[in-house]
C-alpha cells in the first residue's frame, strides 16, 4: 500500500482476542479508496447515500466519505539507517528512543531487534513501583479516603466534647469568679475602713494628723494589736472552760 | 452564464474565437480592489493627515491605555478576585453538539455502522482536539437534538442528559470514558504514534459504573424525557452496539502492549510473562 492508509490500522492483519472484543473496520478502510476516487468526482456534493441507519441493508455496505490521507514519506527504498559503530554518528542516533523511531518507520529493515522495543526488567520495575505509588486501585483510594475522613471527625468531635465540658463548667467558674471579685472587694473595703479607724484612733491620741508611715504610728498600732490579742485569748478561755462545764454536766444527765 | 440551449454552438464557437487569456485581457471585478489612503497628499489626505486638530491627538502623545487623567483607574479601582486563577489548569472538552454529529453521519464522514470513536470524529475532521492546551476529550452537546436521528455506537468524555437521551431515544449507545492526555493523543492520531515504534501503553483508568445502576438510570431518563427506551438486544446491530473497549484499552481491536509495524504491516506482541502481567493488569 504506497499511499499508505491512514484511520484505525489495527486488526485488518492480526486476529487478535484482545482484552475485549475489539471491533475491525475492514469495510471502512477498504472503502476509503473506492469513495476517495468518487469524492474527487463528485467534488462538492456530499458523497455518501444514506449512511443513517442501517436498518435496511442493500446488500452494499453504506458508502463514507474520508479525507485523503496524508503521505507519509517514509523512505522505504533508501533508508538512513545510521552507524552505531563509528564515532562520527552523534549520540541521539545511538540511543534506545532513536532506535524504536527507525523501527517504527522502517520495520525490520533498519536491523534493530524487536525484543529491545519494550522495557527491560529495571525499567519494568520502576514502571510497576510508580504506577503503584501514583495510581493505587480504587479500594485502596477509597479506603485512605475513609480513613482521612475518620480522622477529621475524630478530631472535631474530641474538640467539641472538650468544648462541652468546660462549658459545663462555665456555671461554676463564672459563680467563683464573681466571689472572689465580690470577696476581693469587700476585703479592699475592710482594709480600708480598717486604716481609716487607726487613723481616726491616731488622731484623737495625738491630737494632729499622723502619717501612717511614721514609727509612733506604727507602735500605736503594734499596741492595738497586742491588745486586742490578750481579747481574743480571753475570750477563747472563757468559750472552753463553758464546754468544758458543759460537755460533763450533759452526759451524767443523759446517763442518769 | 446561463445560455439558452439554441446558442449553445454560438457560445462555444465565441469561446473557441476568444483571445488567449493574459495580463492586458484581465480586469479585477469592480468594487474588489479599493484604493488605499495615502497621508499627506492631496486636498483630502493632506494639511492635518487626518490626525485631528492639536493636543495629543495630533501630536501623537497621548497616555497609555487605561489611563483616565489620574483618577484611579477602572482597571486598578476595581479588586481582584480569582475569576480566572489556575484557568490554565483546567481540563476542557471540546463540544461536540448532536446537529454537527447528525450532520457529519448525513454527509458519511462518520460511518455508524461501526462504533464510533474519538479517533472516527477526528479522522473525520468532525473535532479538533489539543491535547496540549488541556483538552481532555469530547463532550456531547444537546443542541440539534430534535433532528438527531441516528442509531450509533458512540464513545465520548462528557455528555449531557440530553444528548444521552436523544441518542438512547433512537437506539443508540453512549458511553463516556476517561483518557489521560498521552491517551488522548496517542487516540487522536494513531499513525505517527505507530511510526514512532513504542508499544501501546495502557489506560489511566477511568471510574466504572455499575451496569445494573445504568439501566436503571436509563429507563430513568426515558421517564424524564417521555420516550419509551428501545430494546438494543432484539436489534440487528446489537453485536456492534455492545461493543465497548476495556477499561485500559486505547484501540479497539489493539490491546496495549502490543507493537504496530506499518511499513510491514505486522503487529508484534510480547511474551515475556512479566511484561504480559503488566500490559494485562
Amino acid at each position: 500500500m504506497a499511499n499508505g492508509e491512514r484511520g484505525i490500522v489495527g486488526a485488518t492483519f492480526v486476529s487478535p482476542p484482545g482484552p475485549s472484543c475489539g471491533g475491525t473496520k475492514m469495510a471502512a478502510s477498504m472503502l476509503c479508496r473506492r469513495t476517495a476516487a468518487l469524492c474527487r468526482t463528485l467534488k462538492g456534493i456530499s458523497c455518501s447515500k444514506t449512511v443513517l441507519s442501517a436498518d435496511s441493508p442493500r446488500g452494499l455496505p453504506p458508502q463514507s466519505a474520508s479525507y485523503n490521507p496524508r503521505p507519509l514519506r517514509l523512505n522505504l527504498h533508501r533508508p538512513h539507517i545510521p552507524d552505531k559503530d563509528s564515532e562520527k554518528t552523534p549520540e541521539w542516533q545511538k540511543s534506545s528512543r532513536y532506535d524504536r523511531k527507525l523501527f517504527g518507520r522502517y520495520g525490520s529493515a533498519s536491523g534493530i531487534e524487536p525484543a529491545s522495543l519494550w522495557p527491560s526488567r529495571a525499567e519494568l520495575d520502576r514502571m510497576t513501583a510508580e504506577e503503584n505509588e501514583w495510581q493505587p486501585p480504587l479500594e485502596v483510594m477509597l479506603k485512605n479516603v475513609q480513613a482521612r475522613e475518620e480522622e477529621e471527625t475524630q478530631r472535631r468531635l474530641a474538640k467539641e466534647k472538650l468544648i462541652a465540658a468546660n462549658m459545663a463548667k462555665m456555671p461554676k467558674m463564672v459563680a467563683d469568679w464573681r466571689r472572689e471579685k465580690r470577696e476581693s472587694k469587700s476585703k479592699l473595703k475592710e482594709e480600708k475602713s480598717r486604716r481609716a479607724k487607726l487613723l481616726a484612733e491616731a488622731r484623737e491620741r495625738f491630737g494632729y494628723a499622723l502619717d501612717p508611715r511614721s514609727p509612733k504610728f506604727l507602735e500605736m498600732v503594734a499596741e492595738i494589736e497586742k491588745e486586742e490579742k490578750k481579747k481574743k485569748k480571753l475570750v477563747k478561755r472563757r468559750l472552753k472552760d463553758e464546754q468544758l462545764a458543759a460537755p460533763p454536766v450533759a452526759p451524767p444527765a443523759a446517763s442518769s | 452564464m446561463s445560455f439558452p440551449k439554441k446558442t449553445a454552438s454560438k457560445a462555444l464557437g465565441i469561446l473557441q474565437n476568444l483571445p488567449r487569456i493574459s495580463l492586458a485581457n484581465l480586469r479585477p471585478e469592480p468594487g474588489a480592489k479599493k484604493a488605499e489612503t495615502r497621508r499627506g497628499r492631496g486636498q483630502h489626505g493632506g494639511n492635518r493627515s487626518g490626525r485631528g486638530h492639536k493636543g495629543e491627538r495630533q501630536r501623537g502623545t497621548r497616555p497609555r491605555l487605561g489611563f483616565v487623567g489620574g483618577q484611579t483607574p477602572f482597571y486598578l479601582a476595581i479588586p481582584k478576585y480569582g475569576y480566572n486563577e489556575g484557568h490554565s489548569r483546567r481540563p476542557q472538552y471540546q463540544p461536540l453538539s448532536l446537529r454537527r454529529l447528525q450532520y457529519l453521519i448525513d454527509l458519511g464522514r462518520v460511518d455508524p455502522t461501526h462504533p464510533v470513536d474519538l479517533t472516527q470524529l477526528v479522522n473525520a475532521r468532525g473535532v479538533t482536539v489539543q491535547p496540549l492546551k488541556r483538552d481532555y476529550g469530547v463532550q456531547l452537546v444537546d443542541e440539534g437534538a430534535d433532528i438527531f436521528s441516528a442509531k450509533i455506537n458512540i464513545e465520548v468524555q462528557r455528555a449531557s442528559e440530553g444528548a444521552v437521551a436523544a441518542i438512547e431515544r433512537n437506539g443508540g449507545v453512549i458511553t463516556t470514558s476517561f483518557y489521560d492526555p498521552i491517551s488522548l493523543g496517542i487516540l487522536i492520531k494513531p499513525v505517527p504514534f505507530f511510526l514512532r515504534g513504542q508499544p501501546i501503553p495502557k489506560r489511566i483508568r477511568g471510574y466504572l459504573a455499575d451496569p445494573e445502576k445504568i439501566q436503571q438510570a436509563r429507563l430513568a431518563l426515558a421517564l424524564k424525557y417521555g420516550y419509551t427506551l428501545p430494546d438494543i438486544s432484539k436489534d440487528e446491530l446489537y453485536h456492534m452496539l455492545s461493543m465497548r473497549k476495556d477499561v485500559r484499552q486505547i484501540f479497539f481491536g489493539l490491546a496495549p502492549g502490543w507493537v504496530v509495524s506499518m511499513p510491514e504491516k505486522k503487529i508484534l506482541k510480547p511474551t515475556d510473562e512479566k511484561l504480559l502481567k503488566y500490559y494485562r493488569s
